[in-house]
């Protein structure tokens, strides 16, 4: 398709909807916060959510990485987190760690 | 972008910006390629300059921005992108859980902390100490925004010249991830977490692979929860 063909309005109201929706989502438990402020699951919760919510992404972003990966997929984002992981866990610097991993990745990517 | 959360002549949010900017940059490194991809994309598939941009600015969510790509090119009902949007952003109802002790103070700055919250976004901002304030988070969530606009009007600019090729950048969110699962795990040593995930994660992959994410986050979050309530119920 040529730029310029999709139709302003339209997509104007969706990108009204669609954020609107999102936006709506990320904002009900703030929203709800007076009722929930004091709730002990949510001492918990604190703590857990972030794990959890870590575990599915990083899961979910390694996968993505593996489905646009036709040669070896799995094992070139195993290696690579695993980099990252020792990095972070013995110098505990993000940066480096981020560095180094995505490098490793991108070479990987690159040799095949 | 800034100008909510800063009070004028402040010179306690000039310094409270560089400890934000620098947790914002591993960020940067996956949003501004990955925002790139976004706006040349959807100006290949027949967008306006100001589309992509609109969307960035006003959506603010990665996979939800992609899926809208095909669907506005075929037309689609408003009705079912907000389902599809529902269903690919719920995960998000969690984030602001997490954070309700850490909400800004002012309405206006509370409202955009909330709008900004990305997986990435809360990925940081959650596993950070309580030392950072609440006007912090949302710098950094004003920051993250910048970085993914950016990225969209260079890859709206790429649009019509350049081939973009960025395979394998985009990793350093996954190298993000990992970092913070890291730091997670060794502040807070949840390994049950880690491998109950992994299998919740593995397992929803494989039963339905379009909801993976979020099956997988309702079922570790609503089982993490309700595991350490039955064993401390168990102790006297």
């Amino acid at each position: 398709m040529n730029p310029g063909t999709l139709d302003p309005g339209y997509v104007m109201a969706a990108i009204a909807v669609v954020g609107a929706v999102t936006w709506a989502l990320r904002a009900l438990p703030f929203v709800a916060a007076k009722w929930l402020r004091d709730h002990p699951i949510l001492k918990r919760a604190q703590h857990l959510i972030p794990t959890a919510v870590l575990v599915s992404l990083l899961a979910h972003a390694a996968s993505q990485g593996a489905d646009t990966n036709p040669v070896s997929p799995f094992l070139d984002e195993a290696a690579a987190i695993a980099l990252v992981a020792a990095l972070q866990w013995t110098l505990r610097q993000p940066l480096l760690s981020i560095a180094a991993g995505t490098g490793l990745y991108v070479l990987l990517r690159a040799i095949q | 972008m800034l100008a909510p959360v800063i009070p004028p002549r402040s010179p306690h949010a000039i310094r409270s910006l560089l400890p934000a900017l620098t947790l914002s940059v591993p960020v940067a490194l996956g949003y501004v390629p990955l925002g790139a991809v976004f706006g040349f994309v959807f100006v290949q598939a027949g967008a306006d300059w100001w589309m992509p941009v609109l969307a960035s600015l006003l959506v603010y969510a990665g996979a939800a921005q992609f899926m809208m790509v095909p669907l506005l090119v075929s037309g689609t009902p408003l009705g079912t992108l907000a389902l599809a949007a529902l269903a690919i952003n719920f995960r998000h109802v969690f984030y602001g859980l997490a954070l309700l002790h850490r909400q800004a103070k002012r309405p206006l700055a509370r409202a955009y902390q909330s709008f900004t919250l990305t997986d990435e976004t809360f990925a940081i901002v959650s596993t950070t100490d309580n030392h950072v304030s609440p006007n912090q988070l949302v710098a950094i969530g004003a920051l993250n925004h910048l970085w993914w606009n950016l990225g969209t009007m260079l890859g709206v600019a790429a649009g019509v010249t350049l081939e973009l090729n960025v395979a394998g950048l985009d990793f350093a969110l996954t190298a993000l991830f990992t970092v913070l699962l890291v730091e997670q795990l060794r502040t807070h040593g949840r390994y049950g977490m880690l491998a109950l995930g992994l299998v919740a994660y593995t397992l929803a992959r494989w039963w339905q692979p379009e909801h993976a994410l979020l099956l997988s986050m309702l079922f570790t979050v609503t089982l993490g929860l309700a595991w350490p309530q039955a064993a401390s119920r168990t102790r006297p």
